[in-house]
């Protein structure tokens, strides 16, 4: 597996040419992007460097608790950053994300290391952390999307919300339109990108392990695994967010309680 | 007599937080035409949507022939005491989803759509060239108005509660409208409950409420 070229501080160093010069096209159009550009450059820089740092560690002391530490501590993250991303939110809203994230997981994360690859030991991190990384990463645009989405339809389709309900619907009967639009919704990033795997791109991690020396069979096959996990993940987890949610909005009463919506969602 | 419908105490105030009413309960008979007048922005809306349990009022009691409905019977209340919105809202889609969705959204409902029912309320309001398959997102204010109206009028509710269910209308189409809703009203295990605004209306009705100042009142 060492037949890949290493990238060095100097390679590096040339690839930054790459960001400094997208920087300048903004400059000189005036779009105003180069210094957010530039934070973001500066993250990727910090957050990944970070990371690989903790994952050589983590590789070299090969204990479960701290990879199960870790992927805690990236539910966290990922969670916070869901919400964040949505427009609207409501009290609860973060520990609903999270909650998401970590059920999600741990089921598809689970099913995946343990019973499609089976990894041993069960905790590896060479394979754990890397796939579950790609669950919450994927679930994270999807539940996002899913909750602005639900959120945007309660309250600019309430009328027709409340119209259901003033005709008897049940809580269920009510959230059924609102909460398949929303999952819809979620679910359409990874779709288009099944859809367009292999033809109109390369997926990412196919990629990676092709550039680090595996068979190309090899790695489509990691690649579908990956495909269907996030699609199942972010699934789940749309739908879960979405009855988690729901029930801030609804009780069994069956009562659209908008008051408890609030425009920022920074709960 | 024991009332037919009691429902009560509700308390609501606007926006700013200006009392609209303060702990106005209902007590009405079955088989009447019971109006609500008072002035706009007084909170007749709101009242009707506190009736219909719509509003948030968990500490309420609401009781229709001596049965209690809250918590999670309220959606049976509302299948009871069904509103008919002001501003006729509707569903996405075609007339015939929006007339027949209150049969079809609910697992097990007893009840069934009666297209031919349906067909012949819409030619005793003027709507008869109204094909099944038109657009709802096409048709206008007053077609809006009158298809919310035969919607709640076809659901065949215990408790009609309508929100200026004529307003916008010719004179001849609200008094057919207004004969539907009397003729619904007025049977026994029945009772329409209606906001008017035009009093030659309300002067019809067998009991009149007034919204006003907070408190509700009959009308002499």
């Amino acid at each position: 597996m060492s037949d890949f070229i290493e990238l060095g501080p100097l390679q590096l160093a040339l690839a930054t040419i790459l960001i400094v010069g997208a920087g300048a096209v903004s400059m000189a159009l005036r779009l105003g992007v180069e210094r957010r550009l530039g934070v973001a450059a500066l993250r990727t820089v910090i957050q990944l460097g970070l990371l690989g740092l903790i994952l050589e560690r983590i590789f070299t002391l090969d204990n479960p608790l701290l990879v199960v530490g870790l992927l805690l501590l990236m539910t966290m993250f990922a969670a916070r950053e869901a919400v964040t991303r949505a427009s609207r939110g409501y009290r609860g809203i973060l520990i609903d994300a999270w909650l998401t994230m970590a059920a999600t997981c741990f089921v598809i994360g689970g099913m995946v290391t343990q019973v499609v690859v089976g990894v041993e030991p069960w905790y590896d991190p060479q394979y754990v952390i890397p796939l579950l990384g790609m669950i919450l990463g994927n679930s994270l645009t999807g539940i996002s999307l899913c909750l602005d989405r639900f959120m945007d339809h309660l309250e600019v389709r309430s009328a027709e919300v409340e119209l259901r309900i003033a005709f008897g619907a049940t809580r269920r009967e009510a959230l059924a339109a609102p909460l398949r639009d929303a999952v819809r919704t979620g679910m359409i990033p990874i779709v288009n990108s099944m859809a367009a795997a292999g033809i109109v791109s390369l997926p990412g991690m196919m990629t990676g392990q092709i550039l680090a020396g595996s068979p190309p069979l090899q790695a489509v096959a990691y690649q579908i695994v990956v495909m269907f996990m996030i699609a199942a993940a972010v699934a789940l987890g749309a739908m879960l967010v979405v009855v988690l949610a729901g029930r801030h909005f609804m009780g069994v009463d069956a009562t659209l309680r908008l008051d408890r919506m609030t425009s920022q969602s920074n709960q | 007599m024991a009332a037919f419908l009691e429902c009560g105490p509700f308390s609501a105030s606007d926006g700013e937080g200006r009392v609209l009413f303060d702990d106005v309960s209902l007590s009405l008979a079955d088989g009447q035409f019971v109006s609500v007048e008072g002035p706009s922005g007084g909170g007749k809306s709101t009242l009707l949507r506190h009736v219909t349990a719509l509003a948030y009022s968990p500490d309420s009691v609401r009781r229709l022939n001596g049965e209690n409905y809250n918590g999670a019977a309220l959606p049976k209340w509302r299948s009871h005491v069904s509103l008919v919105a002001q501003d006729a809202p509707m569903i996405a889609g075609a007339v015939y989803r929006n007339l027949s969705f209150p049969f079809l959204q609910r697992a097990g409902c007893e009840k069934r759509f009666d297209e031919d029912r349906a067909a012949a309320l819409m030619t005793q309001v003027g709507l008869e060239r109204l094909p099944f398959d038109r657009e709802v997102r096409t048709l206008s204010g007053g077609e809006r108005h009158r298809l919310a109206l035969i919607r709640g009028l076809l659901w065949n509710p215990k408790v009609i509660v309508a929100d200026e269910p004529l307003a916008g209308l010719d004179p001849d189409i609200a008094a057919a409208c207004l004969d539907l809703l009397l003729r619904f009203g007025r049977q026994p295990g029945r009772l329409l409950l209606c906001v008017l605004h035009d009093p030659e209306m309300s002067g019809r009705a067998d009991r009149r409420l007034r919204l006003a100042d907070g408190q509700l009142k009959g009308v002499a």
